[in-house]
């Protein structure tokens, strides 16, 4: 490679500058290389240590998968499309199966719902997880960091008997899904489940109930409901602003019409009210587990489904671990899309982080940001 | 899917009803999806009426297909509604068509301020201008980007 | 020339500094014969080996099984790798998946601002040859087109146990090198 031109410096001050009102405000770079985690620039204008001005500045990850799935068979596009949230693949693959399945007008046998609905629960379990720990490695609370991870590998080694991976499944094609429940499964999913909910308990006492923690998240980044529905934020930040839109409920799809479960709301739309909705998804996802194992129909688990996509037009959505994931997919009847707009929900709520971050102290910055758990690989896809 | 289309046959009827000149087609792929084109001169006019009166409040995203062939760039704003929950399954597609050569649009930012980083991300991989962007620059690409927009369909890279 | 000479001659303590560099050169060489015959070595590289502290930069998605790895079952930390947010505390970069050209400027940026030793290990295919993504238009196909790399870790994305596994072999590597000529 030959040398790059300077870019601008990483995590420096840039310039200052007076504002209209005639305080002397800073311009800082925050990122790529920060100290938690995530592949992310932020442009922070602070006065004093309250942020005046905030631009994200996206696209460290940006692989151009709209532009390499218009050029691959729609099966071989599978994998490319689980890349971009590789903690939450099955429900970006659902979105996708989805999507093809309603132009071609195939229908999913019951067993192979369940199945599908049962990865996309441990999956939403196990990125709630990894969120969780990373918001540990933010607020220097190494046990939040340690305690998730270990236990997100229940669920790991769960999804690998069912699917073979570890974390990239591609367990879910059209027509059905790849592989049959393993013997002894669903008696080692309500054991690992019922532990969980144990832990679970744990983590409020360490973490949730803690004065470390509350303290510094109670009140920090308010999203206001109408802010929040206006820039169009999706999942669990847009349920921690008191709204109860979630797919499942409002346009049930795969086996969620006949399971039980509620969706979580906090209407303060601070931090800890997004954090807290990620813990009640956590506990009704275990439930939701439970209920899938036990009330599983019998039959087919595939059902064949022709490798070209006809001509027609596809808004296929489904709710992933970090709020709506969709694929405007457009078929001109050839083994490829014509076109395929991805839009997942780590993007959608990358609107919000200004909205989140303004007004606050650059000492709250951290919490306030990852508390919308934005995944940049995701959002960049 | 043979459900029937009641609601949104109502909600088209609305729009033509408003709209009479405006509306240029409109298109109930399946159960709570349609597409509405409009032209583009007065696609504001009625995404503020989608927004005001028929409580399209949520933007979904949007997405700009190139139909290279036909000489035209279709922007697609997806839209739906969280204020009326019985609507919260509807998406709607406004559309609109401009042509390839001279890709400038009125952009949506003061009706739905949520499609600011949509419209950048069409703007910079399609070259559609969006006036009255509040900041139309680029997004994901790297910042010496000197190449062409990559998403149009007559660019290809070379593959090694 | 003969200008600068006399220059330097009648000011003596540029002289003197000449001559001391000449000697501490000299004596630099001197002690790095010394270090890389005798047991010093073997103590240097026991150090560098068992503090391997990873620069805290995620290039792409691989950054979750690392952190797996990091996490609790893996627990990367008793090899010694620690991940830090001081780059100038860091010996190690792990680029975890794909690089865009975005990125490659700036992961150049922060290799140059390690501090000597510095090693590089490469997870992930997309780190090896751009892997899934290897048509894209906006990535660059593999790390060792701007940064030297000491281990490659193939896998999409590599399995915890197979970055543990390099992280022994960069051990390895490191304990049989000569102490001035690693980084």
């Amino acid at each position: 490679m030959s040398a790059p031109p300077k870019p601008p410096p990483l995590t420096t001050v840039e310039s200052t500058e007076t504002s209209d009102s005639g305080a002397q405000t800073l311009t800082l770079s925050v990122g790529p290389q920060h100290s938690g985690s995530g592949h992310m620039r932020l442009i922070v204008e602070v006065d004093g240590d309250i942020i005046v001005n905030v631009a994200p500045d996206p696209g460290y990850v940006h692989r151009g998968i709209e532009k390499i799935i218009e050029l691959r068979n729609i099966i071989k596009s599978i994998p490319v499309i689980e890349r971009p949230s590789i903690i939450d693949a099955s429900n970006l693959n659902h979105a996708w199966v989805r999507s093809i399945e309603e132009i071609q007008g195939v229908e999913v046998p019951r067993r192979g719902q369940y199945l599908r609905t049962l990865l996309n629960e441990m999956n939403r379990i196990m990125s709630h997880l990894y969120w969780l720990s990373i918001y540990g490695v933010f607020l220097g609370h190494t046990t939040m960091f340690m305690w998730p991870l270990g236990d997100r590998e229940l669920f790991i080694d769960l999804a690998e008997k069912l699917t073979g991976a570890r974390i990239t499944y591609s367990y879910l094609v059209p027509g059905g899904v790849r592989r049959d429940l393993p013997p002894g499964f669903a008696e080692e999913a309500v054991k690992r489940t019922e532990y969980f909910e144990k832990r679970l308990k744990e983590y409020d006492r360490i973490f949730f109930n803690n004065p470390l923690f509350t303290s510094r998240a109670k009140g920090i980044g308010v999203l206001s409901r109408e802010k929040a529905i206006e820039l169009g934020c999706t999942g669990p930040t847009l349920r921690g602003s008191g709204v109860d839109a979630d797919l499942r409920k409002d346009e049930p799809y795969a086996a969620y019409p006949e399971l039980d479960f509620e969706i979580s709301t906090r209407p303060d739309g601070d931090s800890f009210s997004r954090a807290m909705v990620h813990m009640d998804e956590m506990r009704e996802s275990c439930k939701m587990i439970r209920q899938i194992v036990k009330k599983i129909p019998s039959g087919p688990i595939r059902r064949k489904a022709p490798i070209v996509l006809p001509r027609g037009v596809a808004y296929g959505r489904v709710e992933s671990a970090r709020g709506e994931c969709s694929f405007y997919l457009i078929g001109e009847g050839g083994d490829k899309p014509y076109r395929a707009r991805y839009i997942t929900g780590s993007y959608r709520n990358m609107a919000a982080i200004p909205a989140v971050l303004l007004g606050n102290r650059l000492a709250d910055m951290p919490t306030a940001w990852w508390s919308i758990d934005y995944w940049p690989v995701e959002a960049d896809r | 899917m043979s459900l029937s289309h009641e609601r949104e046959d109502g909600l088209i009827q609305k729009l033509k009803e408003n709209f009479p000149s405006d509306i240029k087609e409109t298109n109930v792929i399946r159960r709570a999806r349609l597409e509405v084109t409009v032209a583009p001169e007065r696609i504001k006019d009625v995404a503020i009426f989608l927004r005001d009166k028929l409580g399209f409040d949520h933007p979904n995203g949007v997405s700009a297909v190139d139909y290279n062939r036909e000489n035209r760039f279709e922007i697609v704003y997806h839209i739906s509604s969280i204020r009326i929950k019985e609507m919260r399954d509807l998406v709607l597609d406004l559309k609109e068509s401009v042509p390839r050569n001279a890709p400038k649009v009125g952009s949506l930012v003061s009706v739905w301020s949520g499609v600011e980083n949509y419209e950048r991300e069409s703007f910079e991989m399609f070259g559609i201008i969006f006036d009255g962007h509040p900041r139309l620059e680029k997004l994901f690409l790297t910042d010496n980007w000197d190449g062409p927009p990559p998403l149009r369909k007559d660019i290809r890279f070379p593959t090694d | 020339m003969s200008a600068q000479r006399t220059a330097q001659e009648e000011d003596p303590v540029a002289t003197l500094a000449e001559g001391l560099s000449i000697w501490v050169g000299k004596l630099s060489d001197l002690v790095k014969k010394v270090v890389d015959t005798g047991p010093i070595r073997n103590v240097i590289n026991w150090a560098r080996m068992y503090s391997l502290w990873p620069v805290n930069i995620t290039t792409a998605c691989c950054s979750a099984e690392f952190g797996a790895a990091s996490g609790a079952r893996h627990d990367l930390e008793r090899f010694g790798v620690l991940p830090i947010g001081s780059l100038r505390q860091s010996d190690l970069i792990v680029i975890e998946g794909t690089i865009t050209k975005k990125m490659a400027k700036r992961l150049r940026m922060i290799y140059d601002q390690m501090a000597l030793p510095r090693y590089v290990i490469a997870m992930g295919d997309c780190a090896m040859s751009g892997g899934l993504f290897h048509d894209s238009y906006s990535i660059v196909n593999g790390a060792h087109e701007f940064v030297p790399v000491d281990v490659y870790v193939p896998g999409c994305p590599p399995r915890p146990e197979a970055l543990e596994q390099a992280i022994i072999m960069l051990q390895e590597k490191i304990r049989r090198s000569k102490v001035y000529e690693q980084g």
